[in-house]
């Protein structure tokens, strides 16, 4: 510790730190720019400029490091004069547009001139002129206003970890940008939004719509990636305009993915339903809640309610998702699932309590080696990437494709699916020396041989003290997913690293607590009778369905919804109506959507997260606990008489109580470990990173965006031959462009969901 | 004392002279009362009246929706809605004053950065129900295109001022 | 037929003589730190390219010594002495500095103006010269001075610039 002396006042600080850091924690105002506290040190405003004591010259507070009994002054004579000087050069080029700037009323320049600067400018001459760079479909550009800090270019740097804004050119010549015009393709660029200074990067879906000061800010929680990002919503007139971070260490620092940010327009989408209808004889008529209610009912209670069955979006609240099983438990049926991508459920009974990361968000940025398995991270999670990107780790990948890291990747293996389990083995194998296992596993590990990739990445997964085996996206929906868990445990366990799991949405944890799973009620507690999962209602004919803000035919493996039009009774729980719901649904009963109703969310560390609502909901849509609390009091089910959601979170917690996860205990050792036989083209399906879920998928800057522009069928050059040269190829019935993507592995075809029906896996047929 | 002197005033009726000097006064001084609607009074350059909306010599309108009017406006009775034209720029789709609420303060002018909303000195203007009171963006420009000479001449008279 | 992400990719696009030359470079540079070499690299395939530097080859030595495509555009665009944009057969640049013009260098740029009948920044309609003003090149003593291809020639007059330029157009 040192003690340093800032206008006339003494303060304690960390020897290495910046003058600024000390004045930033003390209170002390130092106008910036360029200084950021999540970025490197540029000083390139010279905005901060503070009298030294004994220093020549003003100095620049943001790279000044401290010294004991340093006498500093932020508001002396010279101090401000140097401020002020800074501050008219600063605006010698920068336009008077104040007016028309979408950053006018919260822009860091107009505060910072107003109090720092001179009334008049002695420039007299034309300033520059620089025209902008279309950025794509999310960042609007106004290159003349850039005043030069590099925040952005600095952000993409460091923090997107892929280099795509620069800052060609040298002194009044300088213009930042992409140099070529070109879409940024990170997934986190609209923080640049929020950390340029000027109104030179703005939102391009928010352009124009509001003034900083017309809008007011509600907090709530990101309902999309199972970091559960802090957000605050800003609305105006009941809408919601945009989206920003709230500052959170221990999530999302303060930073949050263009899918949290922008998928709000989705709220507004034209697909919106905002009253109940129900289908007689073939058409849709709107109606009241209580008929629609009371038609849902009387329909439900004629069907045996061991053929009911209820699927749920893991992006539901944990409310709705406790009360539906509720329900459904309450009329006599455990068929209730939420795990929508998930094939293989023979070990369900030994998972643990939910899916759980296995540790703290910001223990990933401390670990030493990582190994992924079947996760591509920075689409998937984009926050968490951020954090073992941060960590500089050795991280290993075992992958059916190629995927494009913004880390170092220490070592790699691209397995088609077929193959996974005898590579995984074999990287178990080669970390036998390392303990015990159970000696089932040790048998079925003996015949294995190792190859030089599988010890490379059993070598990457040794280093260091802290490591990680995390279980992505592609390894949960992979057809022998038990055998995957129980090596990933196995591999985890030899390598004395911590097993976790990256739920797929933002709530996947929370219906796992809330119980919505077909064998364990709230809390955990297994059931007697186990009902269908969610794979099997969607393959066997069930005789009525319950939906709750799905669209199966998108969100499901199975790819098509073929089951619920066959099925006599379909109540869907929706606050969209597309074409697929009006053909298989019965009853539409619109419901809210994150903005409109309280809830709670819990993140892949489990932690609870609960909001209130934002807005009002549209039309006379419902929050979705509310609507399942009246169909629970229309079917008489005991204890169902919630006037709240917290009222219904206390209970739901109050079941966990203080039970914890454990992603080791009781593995269940495979019979065999034998791979998939596969003759065919394999598929490989990939949800994108914009179509995740109902809300997303209507956003549309996102949907413009090149992570979305996903059509086609991806083969290697090699697969691609078979096909002479055809521009489209007919898959599983339908026409597909066929793309070459060096990505895939032989034998393989990646098909991203939602364009084609048919399941996930397997073989596709193709011509 | 006092009320003998109250007695003789009285009896003499001198506060009723006193009144009628006054009245007899202005009897013979110069008359001001004007004569409206048939005269007018003089009007200050920065009369401030119903608004009008003022278009640049080229036709376009100077109205940038920089929202300022809407933020000053210690009544609110100013409404605006923005939208992206064709051409990138910044224009209102929806700009409203209503003069009911409208306490004619002046301070939506005087934070234009563009001179675009004006106070004129029009006011005579009545409506039957509230909702004709309620200015519209076209009324605003339509009358604003009626007056432009006349504003042309006061913006030009108050600039030394400014 | 549409692919997924073309990455550009250096053995295609440069030549194999360049690609020798570059690796010269590289050589003089600890191992894991190849974008030293950017700037030899950038002279090398300027000057394969006719003059001049296309983002395709900027792309191509990004790949070529592992670097993101934007840090080697910061390169091309700060330096003075990389063209992005299609040059003549030789590049006069004059330094117009403190030390040549008060030598006389507006003399010399007014001469080549009118001797080639173009301004400066522009190249003649045979392609043969380009006209560049360009800052100090270290050789005040010499003012005033201009650069063709490697070479300084000092001291200039009038005549001297049209025996340089004679001797150019005979090459």
């Amino acid at each position: 510790m040192v003690t340093i002396e800032i206008d006339g006042k003494s303060y304690q600080a960390q020897a290495g730190q910046k003058l600024i850091e000390v004045t930033e924690a003390n209170g002390i105002d130092v106008p910036r720019f360029c200084y950021h506290k999540k970025l490197s040190i540029a000083a390139s405003c010279r905005m901060c400029l503070v009298e030294v004591e004994r220093a020549p010259k003003p100095m620049p507070a943001c790279a000044t490091p401290i010294m004991d009994g340093m006498k500093v002054f932020t508001r002396s004579t010279k101090a401000l004069a140097a401020q002020k000087a800074v501050m008219e050069f600063l605006l010698i080029n920068h336009p008077l547009d104040c007016p028309i700037c979408d950053q006018g009323g919260e822009c860091e320049l107009q505060d910072i001139a107003v109090g720092y600067g001179n009334d008049t400018s002695n420039y007299q001459e034309a300033k520059r002129v620089v025209i902008s760079k279309n950025l794509g479909p999310l960042i609007a550009t106004e290159m003349t206003r850039c005043i030069h800090c590099t925040r952005c270019v600095r952000f993409s740097k460091e923090i997107t970890g892929v280099p795509e804004m620069g800052d060609p050119g040298r002194g009044e010549h300088m213009k930042i940008g992409t140099y070529v015009e070109k879409n940024i393709t990170s997934e986190l660029s609209g923080n640049m939004i929020d950390i340029c200074p000027v109104g030179a990067l703005t939102s391009k879906p928010f352009r124009f719509s509001a003034r900083a000061w017309e809008m007011q800010q509600h907090n709530t929680i990101a309902p999309h990636d199972s970091v559960g990002s802090n957000i605050a919503v800003h609305t105006r007139r009941n809408k919601v305009l945009r989206v920003v971070p709230r500052e959170n260490e221990a999530i999302n620092e303060v930073w949050i993915s263009d899918r949290d940010r922008f998928s709000y327009e989705g709220l507004t989408a034209n697909d919106r339903i905002t009253s109940p209808m129900i289908k007689k004889d073939g058409t849709w008529k709107k109606v009241h809640w209580d008929t629609a209610l009371a038609y849902a009912v009387d329909n439900l209670k004629q069907i045996d309610s061991k053929s009911v069955g209820a699927l749920a979006s893991p992006t539901a609240t944990v409310e709705e998702l406790f009360l539906l099983q509720k329900l459904m438990r309450g009329i006599g049926s455990n068929n209730i699932d939420h795990r929508l991508r998930q094939v293989d459920f023979s070990d369900q009974d030994q998972a643990p309590l939910f899916p759980y990361l296995g540790q703290a968000i910001t223990d990933l940025e401390n670990c030493e080696a990582a190994l992924l398995i079947g996760s591509h991270l920075r689409k998937e999670q984009p926050i968490l990437n951020h954090r073992l990107r941060k960590a500089g780790a050795k991280v290993a990948v075992f992958n059916p494709i190629d995927y494009e890291f913004n880390f170092p990747v220490a070592a790699k293996m691209v397995v088609a699916p077929n193959n996974w389990v005898s590579n995984l083995t074999g990287i178990a194998k080669a970390l036998l020396g390392n303990g015990l296992i159970p000696t089932g596993m040790q048998k079925l590990l003996a015949d294995s041989e190792v190859t030089e990739e599988q010890q490379a990445i059993a070598e990457a997964l040794q280093t260091g003290e802290k490591r990680t085996v995390l279980l992505g996206n592609l390894a949960t929906s992979h057809p022998q997913f038990a055998t995957v868990r129980a090596l990933a445990a196995t591999i985890a366990k030899l390598s004395g690293a911590r097993l976790g799991y990256l739920p797929e949405a933002n709530n996947t944890t929370g219906a796992w607590l809330a119980g919505a799973v077909p064998h364990r009620k709230a809390g955990g507690e297994a059931v007697v009778e186990a009902g269908l999962d969610a794979y099997a209602m969607l393959s066997q004919n069930l005789k009525a369905y319950v939906l709750l803000g799905l669209e199966p035919e998108l969100d499901s493996c199975t790819g098509s919804a073929s089951c619920l039009e066959a099925a006599d009774f379909v109540v869907s729980l929706t606050a969209y109506k597309t074409e697929a719901i009006e053909n298989y649904a019965d009853v539409i009963l619109p419901i809210s959507l994150f903005t409109e109703t309280s809830g709670t969310y819990v993140n892949a560390e489990g932690l609870w997260q609960s909001f209130g609502g934002v807005v009002n909901p549209t039309g006379s849509t419902r929050p979705a606990w509310k609507v399942l609390r009246v169909l629970g009091n229309l079917f008489d089910i005991a204890e169902f008489d919630y006037v709240s959601s917290e009222q219904v979170r206390d209970e739901v917690q109050a079941l966990v109580g203080d039970k914890k996860p454990s992603n080791t205990a009781g593995w269940q050792v495979p019979t065999c470990l034998e791979n998939m036989a596969s003759d065919g083209l394999q598929r490989i399906t990939e949800m994108p990173i914009y179509s995740g879920d109902a809300l997303v998928r209507r956003a549309e800057a996102l949907q413009d965006t090149l992570d979305a522009d996903v059509a086609g069928i991806h083969v290697n050059p090699t697969v691609a031959k078979q096909f002479n040269g055809s521009e489209q190829v007919q898959v599983n019935g339908a026409s597909l462009p066929l793309v070459l993507d060096e990505r895939v592995p032989d034998g393989c075809a990646l098909i991203y969901a939602g364009q084609i029906a048919g399941t996930w896996h397997g073989n596709v047929e193709v011509s | 004392m006092n009320a003998i002197k109250n007695l003789f005033k009285s009896l003499f009726l001198l506060e009723l002279i006193k009144g009628l000097r006054v009245t007899g006064r202005y009897l013979f001084d110069r008359k001001i009362t004007v004569q409206y609607p048939d005269e007018k009074t003089p009007q200050s350059f920065r009369f401030r009246g119903r608004h009008a909306q003022r278009r640049y010599p080229n036709g376009e309108e100077r109205c940038i929706a920089c929202k300022l009017c809407e933020a000053t406006c210690p009544a609110a009775a100013i409404t605006i809605e923005v939208e992206q034209r064709d051409d990138g720029s910044r224009q209102t789709s929806r700009y409203e004053i209503d003069l009911t609420k409208c306490i004619f303060c002046g301070y939506c002018e005087e934070s234009c950065p563009v001179d675009a909303i004006v106070e004129t000195r029009v006011f005579e203007y009545c409506g039957e129900n509230s909702n004709d009171l309620l200015m519209t963006k076209s009324d605003l420009l339509a009358f604003g295109d009626e007056l432009e000479q006349q504003l042309n001449v006061d913006k030009l008279l108050d600039s030394p001022y400014r | 037929m549409s692919t997924h992400t073309s990455k550009p990719n250096a053995a295609t696009i440069l030549s194999e003589e360049s690609r020798l030359k570059i690796d010269t470079w590289i050589v003089k540079y600890p191992t894991d730190q190849k974008q030293s070499a950017v700037m030899g690299a950038l002279t090398i395939v300027q000057k394969a390219n006719g003059g001049w530097l296309t983002t395709e080859l900027m792309d191509a030595v990004a790949d070529y010594l592992d670097m993101p495509p934007i840090s080697v555009y910061e390169v091309a665009t700060f330096y003075s002495m990389y063209e992005l944009e299609p040059v003549g057969e030789h590049k006069l640049c004059v330094c117009t500095n403190v030390s040549c013009m008060l030598r006389g260098s507006e003399e010399i740029v007014d001469h080549l103006n009118k001797k080639l009948g173009v301004n400066l920044g522009e190249t003649t309609d045979d392609n043969k010269f380009t006209l560049k003003e360009v800052e100090c090149l270290g050789a005040c003593g010499g003012a005033p001075m201009m650069q063709i291809e490697d070479e300084y020639h000092e001291n200039l007059t009038p005549e001297k610039v049209d025996n340089i330029l004679e001797k150019l157009e005979n090459q």
